[in-house]
């Protein structure tokens, strides 16, 4: 029984080692959130849109296809950065992009849109911030994959790169 | 003796009286808009917002965090606190959107049972080897 | 030429480390050992002064100057950007390394040459470990080919006094704990060592690991306090609570080395806290170096840094807790003692310190584990480890005040009740009349106040009494706990704060005092422009007190801002100013904060680092007598 006891903190000891270096393997950001919204229903909200006269309610707007959701602003030089990614997505077909303008003043927003390019199918303007809190949104730029059922699928927190443009594509292809 | 005795009286007379003004000294607000007029509501959402961590800032609540999400939120808590919401909804709330990474006390829930228990069982292992060492070497 | 000399000496001080760890086996103190011993230290004292002398001069061609420093940088701080970065931190470990190598090394006489040998064979395996960490994932003196005119700068908050001298305190710190770890070694391997007193030559190094990492955890706090501007020191930050816990493991050893050198009790006991103390040294570093968390202090994350620490950490872990496990068992005795002993109330220090130091751990890892096995992130915060911690130090601190002045084996409660009796007295005295004074109430803030009276009478009367059979190093250290308990409940239970907006020729009172918000200038620093407010202090009767100027910096190489704290301080509280956002038409966003007692937290740590300076000195006193 002693000698048992004794082995005890070497046993401890490499244990929590392993799982250190499980978390060390597997592929993670320490900074990153996991959002507690997946596979839950949008949730509701409702605002004014950008461009369109209708206001931006969000029970029309998801449900029918495949929907990417991208927090950005005008004022956010990654959002700026990542917007050919944005763009390359909203040309796909099968799948719309839908905006949501954090905390921005609209006439900036629009002339930003005007020179980089509008890949949104409409766009939600999140005034106070609010929207952003619903969706659990921390720092933006926030890109959301929400099926044709309207269930948010994933979530990446920070400028679309290269390899998340691949990786949000490989999702989109495998659900429906 | 008698002196022993009467010191003791004081000393019990004062714990009492210390623990019966137990009550925490005042803080002001956070930014000055914010606060809110009744200062019992203020203090729930100083308590509160002490609890909830600054997402993007590193280990700070967002009472203490400048940081303009830290800002709504605290806004948010005491809209919500006005608006006659429990402090156990506010956390639901918060929960709900951020999970449980917002909460700096960890909550009470099968995946943390380990994490609030464990001390105490160390505080009682420790105790237990006390007496157990004792208890071995009086018998030698 | 200076890189590629340093990247040298480094390649030859891992020769050295390596010669040194096969010519140890043979179990004398050879010239070869002696060369190996001295020429480890030499050629990393020069590796490092080179890498120090290229930061100096501003050698760009040098990535680890290059990608840290910056010619506008002042000089102290480009020293101290040698080690204020993840490489040259790497080089400064391997130095203090190899200065306690040597200082193990010092320990040969004619009886203890298989014991000394054996510990620098451990010591030489440890050195090894590191260097080749260094030279192949961390080298600082990698060169780039093309000429850079300047450097990427440094963050302008590292660039401060306190901080610059944090490391190697630090470092003193963890790496001496290595040097018991490699005497701890040497006991279990080896059979025949009952006549060395393995507990006297622990002790020193102990004790200065100790000593220093005390100071260098203060000199962080201190530097939390006024640079990062809401009047906080301890965050329970991952790699805070990594220094946190080799020092509460430091704290046990300390005093059951005690009763291993008088009573030879807790023998085994100590040999497996000595081997703790280093291994959660060299976990912290993994920890701050490997990417498994982020928090302010990490250093940059790179996966693979980790995988090497904790490959490392394992075969030291793995080998030193087995070979416990082992050969443990004959340094058990049963040697009587009751609780109301000195060995009593050291062995419950030692119990309340682990538990202590397992809740922390606990608490620090949780949110990794959590992240293991579940999808789920969580926060352990400041909530958390004051639910756990607060109470059993609570216990620890009143324990404190007795054991002490009881005896070995078995204590005489009447007569230890008589002894004490001054000082609880004294005790409850002052606290009465400082709660009338004060008059602001709550049970966490007395508890605080009387378990600082407590201690601070206890060792005050202790002191008055020159009793010549208790150290002195450790009545100043305990004395200086004291002050620290105090410092700590006055700024944690007592705190005031007020913010407000203020335009210029405003006013705001906090307590007593009256702030007048005279002006707003610009000016310019050595690598900075600011904004300054000019803020004038005034006491109830009108007399000003002081004048204080919070800045808004910004440095222009990094494109960074920083708020630079402004502090009044006296004896019984800090006046703290920072200046927030605003212009001059609506005014600036004014933070005051009254911390109450907030210096004796410093003070405090001064005199525990005074009391193990003294300790040591006794320490090296008793250890030339003995061998």
């Amino acid at each position: 029984m002693k000698k048992q006891f004794l082995i005890f903190p070497s046993v401890l000891f490499l244990s929590i080692l392993l799982i250190f270096l499980y978390l060390l393997i597997i592929d993670r950001n320490p900074t990153e959130l996991p959002s507690t919204l997946l596979n839950k229903k949008v949730p509701k909200f409702e605002s004014e849109s950008l461009f369109k006269e209708k206001k931006f309610v969000s029970s029309d707007v998801f449900g029918e296809k495949i929907k990417l959701v991208n927090f950005f602003a005008t004022w956010c030089k990654p959002c700026r950065d990542e917007h050919s990614y944005v763009k390359r997505f909203s040309n796909q077909e099968g799948i719309e992009v839908i905006g949501i303008n954090y905390k921005d003043n609209s006439q900036k927003t629009i002339s930003w849109l005007k020179e980089l390019g509008n890949p949104y199918s409409n766009i939600a303007v999140d005034k106070n911030g609010r929207i952003a809190i619903d969706w659990g949104v921390y720092g933006i730029p926030e890109t959301f994959v929400v099926n044709s059922k309207g269930i948010i699928k994933y979530r990446h927190v920070g400028p679309i790169t290269k390899k998340i443009y691949k990786k949000i594509n490989l999702i989109i292809s495998e659900i429906e | 003796m008698i002196k022993n005795f009467l010191t003791f009286k004081i000393f019990i007379l004062i714990i009492a009286f210390c623990l019966i003004q137990f009550f925490s000294t005042n803080s002001y607000g956070v930014d000055p808009e914010e606060i809110l007029q009744n200062q019992k509501l203020e203090l729930r959402a100083r308590n509160i917002s002490k609890n909830i961590r600054c997402m993007i800032c590193q280990n700070q609540s967002i009472d203490e965090s400048s940081a303009p999400l830290a800002k709504d939120l605290r806004i948010l808590i005491r809209n919500k606190i006005t608006e006659g919401n429990s402090d156990k909804e506010i956390y639901k709330f918060l929960t709900d959107r951020y999970g449980d990474f917002i909460l700096l006390k960890p909550p009470f829930k099968l995946s943390t049972l380990a994490l609030w228990l464990l001390p105490f069982v160390f505080l009682l292992i420790g105790i237990f080897i006390v007496f157990w060492h004792n208890k071995k070497s009086k018998k030698i | 030429m200076a890189p590629y000399l340093g990247n040298f000496l480094l390649w030859l001080s891992l020769f050295f480390a390596i010669s040194q760890f096969f010519v140890s086996k043979k179990n004398k103190k050879s010239k070869f050992i002696t060369i190996s011993v001295i020429g480890l230290l030499i050629s990393s004292l020069f590796s490092f002064f080179l890498l120090m002398y290229s930061h100096v001069v501003s050698d760009f061609s040098v990535l680890n100057v290059f990608q840290n420093s910056h010619t506008t940088k002042p000089l102290l701080y480009k020293i101290s950007g040698t080690w204020g970065n993840h490489e040259g931190s790497m080089l400064l470990w391997i130095l203090v390394l190899t200065i306690f190598n040597y200082f193990i090394f010092k320990l040969y006489n004619e009886k203890n040459s298989i014991f000394v040998s054996k510990a620098l064979e451990t010591q030489a395996f440890i050195t090894i470990g590191f260097i080749l960490f260094t030279v192949f994932t961390s080298n600082p003196f990698e060169t780039i080919n093309f000429a850079q005119a300047d450097g990427l700068g440094f963050n302008p908050i590292l660039q401060d006094p306190a901080l610059a001298i944090h490391p190697p305190l630090l470092y003193i710190g963890y790496v001496g704990f290595s040097a018991a770890f490699s005497i701890s070694i040497a006991v279990l391997t080896l059979e025949n060592n009952e006549k060395i007193s393995w507990s006297s030559y622990m002790k020193p190094f102990v004790v200065a690991a100790w000593t220093f990492l005390t100071i260098g955890i203060a000199f962080g706090s201190v530097w939390a306090y006024y640079e990062l501007g809401w009047g906080g020191w301890w965050f329970w930050d991952p790699v805070e609570n990594a220094s946190l816990m080799p020092w509460l493991l430091g704290t046990a050893l300390l005093h059951s080395l005690i009763t291993v050198d008088k009573k030879k009790s807790l023998q085994s006991w100590v040999l497996l806290l000595s081997i703790l103390a280093f291994l959660l040294s060299v976990l912290g570093t993994f920890l701050v170096r490997s990417g498994i968390l982020t928090s302010v202090h990490t250093f940059a994350l790179d996966p693979s840094r980790g995988i090497y620490i904790l490959a490392f950490t394992a075969i030291l872990g793995g080998y030193s807790l087995i070979l416990f496990g082992l050969k443990s068992k004959k340094y058990f005795n049963n040697n009587y003692f009751s609780f109301f002993s000195k060995e009593g109330s050291i062995l419950i220090n030692n119990i309340l310190m682990v538990v202590v130091c397992s809740s922390i751990f606990l608490g620090t890892i949780y949110p990794l584990l959590v992240e293991a096995f579940t999808n789920n992130k969580i926060s352990v915060g400041e909530p958390y480890y004051n639910s756990t911690v607060v109470p059993i130090m609570i216990p620890a601190i009143l324990i404190m005040g007795i054991g002490p002045i009881l005896s070995w084996g078995k204590g005489d409660m009447l007569k230890t009740f008589k002894k004490i009796f001054p000082s609880i007295l004294l005790t409850l005295i002052i606290t009465l009349f400082i709660f009338l004074f004060y008059q602001s109430y709550s049970l966490i803030g007395v508890v605080g106040v009387v378990l600082a009276i407590w201690i601070i009478s206890n060792n005050t009367i202790i002191l008055f009494q020159k009793r010549s059979n208790l150290s002195n190093g450790m009545i100043v250290a305990h004395l200086g706990i004291g002050l620290l308990i105090l410092g700590i409940t006055g700024s944690s239970v007592w705190q005031e704060e007020k913010i407000i907006q203020m335009k210029v020729n405003n006013e705001a009172k906090i307590k007593e005092y009256n702030i007048v918000f005279k002006k707003i200038n610009e000016i310019k620093g050595p690598n900075y422009f600011a904004l300054q407010g000019d803020f004038f202090v005034y006491d109830k009767n009108k007399n000003i007190i002081t004048n204080l100027q919070p800045e808004n910096r910004f440095y222009p190489v990094t494109n960074s801002f920083t708020t630079e704290v402004s502090i009044h301080t006296n004896l019984l509280r800090d006046l703290y100013i920072v200046l927030g956002e605003g212009n001059l038409n609506d005014g600036w966003i004014v933070r005051i904060y009254y911390n109450p007692l907030v210096v004796w937290i410093w003070i405090g740590a001064l005199t525990i680092f005074l009391g193990g300076l003294i300790s040591m000195n006794n320490n090296l006193k008793k250890l030339k007598y003995s061998s």
